[in-house]
């Protein structure tokens, strides 16, 4: 009966397991774990004393305030050594940030550690090269020779690196961190200078918010804390209940309860009005992290439903709201922003020079959003309280601002707002990401350019594919055969691109040695320039890695240390290696590292010592920490005080070491650190921006939104004559709690793929009505780009004539249908916006209708 | 009475994991039910009625459990219609008591919400493991008996 395989016993760790610190290795909440490793056979006792938990095991625990230990948290894995181990991980009780509480998905990580008996065994173990239709294994020395080699030849042969392409992550987290990050640029920026790379999830070099960079004000500038402590929480575009679970369960559902008003006195003014929170959440659909919200109390929640797209008018009409209410603090604007850009600003963005009845006329045009609401929002975020003191408001936005049309205008005109209501570097404010992932940034400067306003926009390596160029395409720990917008048509290209060199590789016999395997690529290589030769890094075999001539296998979480920080306060810990990588797999650096010292061979053999020496970055890295501690050379000194923490990198670690890390645990430390001039001391940054903002000036820099322009022509076509009628629905996509940041582990997990076999389309009932379709049918979603097969779920999550997709489920990716427009100013998609229609399917999948839960998913009354 | 129901894999086992079960004998890694279960009567078919949750403890006085007849089929459902269920009421998150409201189970604790249908998967929420499935057994009067739990209770490292 029961679907998948269950427990009803667990073994227990015995006093002498290792034991472990650790950091989930999914989203940006970064909650810690403890992982406990010791030899099959031995079990611990049930008192407190025979266990390595500590723990009396011999009663029931308590609820919440007792050890969370359940059966997915348990796994056996096998060690080079080649015996077993069991491997126990279960949520940090001493983490400040979680606190012993976890997420569906960080509760499933001892599930994903290599094992036997289960679906992880499927993880690559030892470098596969394509012959024809087929991976055969080889060795690590044979791989390194045929990487190093083809890349040799694309540079002797052009003279640049031009011709070398690269889909690499730049993130921490998931197996990745500072270690990883730095060995990749090291190759790719400083050994290579690659200028066609593109960010695992978007086809370009760029920062996803530039327009609040450019402002001065980095994205990870707020503390969780904050979100204890804010009278009003914003999300935007953002649903953190689902992809921050624990951010928003342990912090900012406790203050919308009233449970943190104490915290508040503690840390207000005297005499300042200390309050339950409200929340205001701005998103086309009614997400969960509202609906939660409106369960618990239905009079501090306001849902805002601006149309696809219109979201930076909107936050330019509260802006206006504000102004027109005189909620701001012009003592403030004056001292710690630039006055003159402050009229641009005022004449673009707020429109002054337009009557208000008028301009608010305009708006409620535009976005759809009543007038009413609007100027409620501007009340619950800027109104000053009794006695005249400012309001405290979080805003926190994602990928429904970021991957919204017009990327740089919409962050800007989020960051404005929250600069002119001072919503800025004091407790219980702050204006940036929620974020998806952990992160890990360090590395050598790139050689892509900037925004529009810095030298860009860099280039779209998706099309540049697309269109025929490139030679050689390095895809490391990222599936853009899933995650690229338009991704049919990247599919069908790339794989008949690759197509092309594997048939000619084919003809007349295979290759008989690497070596002439490498000259019969290169000569393909510039025979036939439409040709691709294609290298995938990874843990498991991918969609991408089915067109792949070369296979490298990587090293995951838990089997390397690591770093990163989370993004609700930038809480920089180690990540404890707790077992060892299947079979040859590598960490990322290890395999940036061994390629490098490949091609200094070669260049070395051709006594060419200099190029060879610019290939050996990595001579001297012998262990992880090697790595951690030479990234630390890229940022700048942090010798400084405490009102200069705006001139540091958001990451800068200078001075931490893996010791210093092991030391504080799980308390960690904050980036950017300062080393205190007076002490010496490394001093963590709790909340940037409270003296200075991050420009030469120390001044924030306003900038004038653009004008509505409708929508860009790759949707435009939709909205017109018959294609209106053709494609008749908006749509939008995004995560889900179940699978967000997770799938690519959870394909091998029967709890999850159980749960959510296939990717879904919600369907607002009066649609769903209309269509004759129930929850549980399959229908097919197609426009002009492409199409997907996804089945019914039925709810009020969305409006009449909006459909949502869940994005990259392994059975089929929603960005096969997105178009292929990014934002001139950045080359940031918008894969939440475009038009389809869908189509009945017979019937649906008895199979799939027995195990996934139809159950509407945003209703907790 | 005790009862111990078969073993059901639905994973490929390799021979390396399937010696585990028995390594020492300490391992402790069988698939639930791998443990002896008290059978204990909790409510005659003809007394459910769908919708009405009926309380009980099971497998022993503080484990909490719910049983509800849904009014339509459920995996491992029991009585004519295939659709009374029964499980345990300890949210598997951090072990605050779910509630059957509207049709499924929910708990106010953190807002995770189990299907009772789908063998009381997490449909939503923070919950990683299922809610525990009590599997129940008729007798020729109606009698309906809890017989097993498949799946570990929150708060234990053994269901007995
Ligand atoms: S909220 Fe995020 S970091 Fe925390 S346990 Fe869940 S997936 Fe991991
Ligand atoms: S204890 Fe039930 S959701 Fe957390």
């Amino acid at each position: 009966m029961a679907l998948i395989p269950r427990r009803d016993q667990l073994p227990i760790p015995p006093k002498n397991a290792r034991v472990h610190n650790t950091v989930c290795q999914y989203c940006t909440a970064g909650c810690g774990y403890k992982v406990y490793v010791w030899p099959v056979g031995q079990q611990g006792g049930l008192k407190a004393d025979q266990n390595a938990f500590g723990v009396d095991l011999s009663q029931p625990q308590p609820p919440l305030a007792g050890l969370s230990y359940t059966e997915t948290m348990h796994a056996v894995t096998t060690g080079k050594d080649g015996r077993q181990y069991h491997v126990v991980i279960v949520p940090a009780k001493d983490s400040p940030y979680n606190r012993g509480n976890y997420s569906i998905r960080g509760g499933t990580n001892a599930l994903t550690v290599w094992s036997l008996d289960r679906g992880t065994q499927d993880r690559l173990e030892y470098p596969l090269l394509r012959i024809g239709d087929q991976f055969q294994a080889i060795t690590w020395q044979d791989a390194l020779t045929l990487v190093a080699g083809v890349i040799k030849g694309i540079r002797d042969r052009d003279g640049n690196d031009d011709n070398i392409t690269v889909k690499a992550y730049d993130h921490g987290g998931s197996g990745q961190g500072f270690e990883d990050n730095y060995g990749l640029g090291k190759f790719f920026f400083a050994a290579l200078s690659v200028k066609h790379i593109a960010i695992h999830n978007r086809p370009a070099y760029n920062s996803e918010v530039w327009g609040s960079r450019e402002r001065g004000v980095h994205e990870l500038n707020y503390d969780y804390t904050d979100a204890r402590l804010a009278d009003t929480v914003v999300l935007w575009g953002a649903n953190p209940f689902e992809t921050a679970t624990v951010f928003y369960a342990e912090h900012i559902l406790p203050n919308i309860q009233g449970n943190t008003v104490a915290e508040k006195q503690e840390a207000f003014a005297k005499g300042e009005p200390a309050e339950p929170g409200y929340l205001i959440v701005v998103d086309p659909r009614k997400t969960s992290s509202y609906t939660v919200a409106e369960t618990v109390a239905k009079d501090r929640v306001l849902l805002l439903r601006p149309n696809l797209g219109t979201d930076y008018i909107l936050a330019n009409a509260i802006a206006r709201v504000v102004w027109e209410r005189g909620y701001y603090d012009m003592a403030y604007l004056q001292a710690r922003t630039d006055m003159g850009l402050f009229e641009e600003y005022k004449q673009k963005s707020l429109k002054l020079q337009v009557p208000y009845a008028e301009f608010m006329a305009q708006v409620e045009r535009i976005t759809g959003v009543p007038r009413a609401q609007i100027e409620k929002a501007a009340d619950w975020i800027a109104k000053p309280k009794a006695g005249k003191f400012k309001r405290r408001t979080l805003t926190i936005y994602e990928k429904g601002i970021i991957w919204n049309m017009k990327n740089y205008d919409q962050v800007a005109a989020i960051v404005q707002l929250a600069v002119l209501t001072h919503n800025v570097g004091r407790p219980g404010t702050g204006c940036g990401r929620l974020g998806g992932h952990q992160e890990g940034y360090v590395r050598p400067k790139s050689p892509t350019p900037g925004s529009i306003y810095r030298g860009g926009p860099p280039v779209n390596v998706d099309k540049f594919l697309v269109e025929g160029k490139g030679k050689f395409y390095w895809v490391v720990a990222t599936d853009p055969y899933l995650s690229t917008p338009n991704s049919q048509v990247f599919r069908k290209r790339i794989h008949e691109r690759t197509q092309k060199l594997t048939r000619a590789l084919g003809q007349g016999g295979e290759p008989g040695t690497i070596q002439e395997r490498v000259r019969k690529i290169l000569d393909v290589l510039y025979s036939d320039p439409d040709a691709l030769f294609m290298v995938v890094q990874d843990i498991y075999m991918t969609e991408t890695a089915r067109d792949a001539h070369l296979i490298l296998p990587a090293a995951g979480w838990g089997e390397a240390n690591e770093t990163s920080i989370n993004c609700q306060g930038r809480l920089l810990r180690l990540y404890e290696k707790f077992m060892d990588p299947p079979g040859e797999a590598k960490p990322d650096w290890e395999i940036f590292k061994l390629v490098g010292l490949r091609l200094a061979d070669l260049y070395r053999a051709e006594g060419k010592a200099q190029e060879a020496a610019k290939f050996e970055f990595g001579k001297n890295w012998k262990t992880d920490e090697d790595v951690f501690l030479a990234g630390a050379e890229e940022f700048k000194d942090n010798r400084v005080s405490e009102e200069d923490e705006a001139t540091l990198e958001a990451e800068n670690y200078k001075g931490v070491t893996y010791k210093f890390l092991k030391e504080v645990g799980q308390q960690g430390i904050r980036t950017p650190v300062r080393r205190d001039p007076k002490t010496g001391k490394l001093v963590g940054t709790v909340r940037r921006y409270t003296h200075k903002f991050g420009t030469p000036d120390g001044k924030f820099k306003w900038y004038g939104s653009d004008d509505w322009e409708g929508y860009p022509a790759e949707v435009a076509k939709y909205l017109e004559g018959e294609k209106a009628k053709q494609y008749p629905f908006w749509v939008t996509t995004g995560r889900a709690q179940t699978i967000w940041q997770t799938a690519y582990h959870d394909r091998h997990l029967p709890v999850k793929a159980a749960a959510l076999p296939l990717p879904y389309v919600e369907i607002h009932p009066e649609d769903a009505k209309r269509l004759g379709l129930q929850s549980g049918d399959l229908v097919e979603v197609y426009n002009e780009e492409g199409n997907g097969t996804f089945m019914v779920y039925v709810t009020d999550a969305v409006k009449p004539g909006l459909i949502f997709l869940v994005m990259y489920h392994w059975r089929g990716t929603s960005n096969s249908l997105t178009s292929g427009y990014t934002d001139p100013k950045t080359t940031i998609p918008w894969y939440k916006g475009t038009r389809a229609n869908l189509r009945k399917l017979a019937g649906s999948i008895p199979s799939v209708q027995q195990t996934a839960s139809l159950l509407q998913q945003n209703k907790f009354d | 009475m005790t009862q111990t129901l078969s073993r059901r894999r639905f994973v490929k086992l390799t021979a390396a994991a399937t010696a585990l079960f028995t390594a020492g004998g300490k391992a402790q890694l069988g698939y639930a039910p791998s443990l002896t279960y008290p059978a204990v009567k909790v409510a005659n078919v003809s007394q459910v009625k769908t919708g009405q949750p009926v309380t009980f403890s099971y497998p022993d006085a503080s484990s909490p459990a719910i049983l509800v007849k849904l009014g339509k089929p459920a995996v491992g459902g029991v009585g004519p219609g295939r659709d009374i269920v029964a499980y345990s009421a300890l949210c598997t998150h951090m072990g605050c008591p779910v509630q059957y409201e509207g049709g499924r189970f929910i708990c106010r604790c953190h807002y995770s919400m189990f299907d009772p249908a789908k063998a009381g998967q997490t449909y939503q929420g923070l919950a990683s493991s299922w809610l525990p499935q009590i599997p129940l057994r008729v007798d020729g009067k109606g009698d309906i008996y809890a017989v097993a739990v498949a799946g570990l209770i929150w708060g234990r490292v053994k269901n007995v």
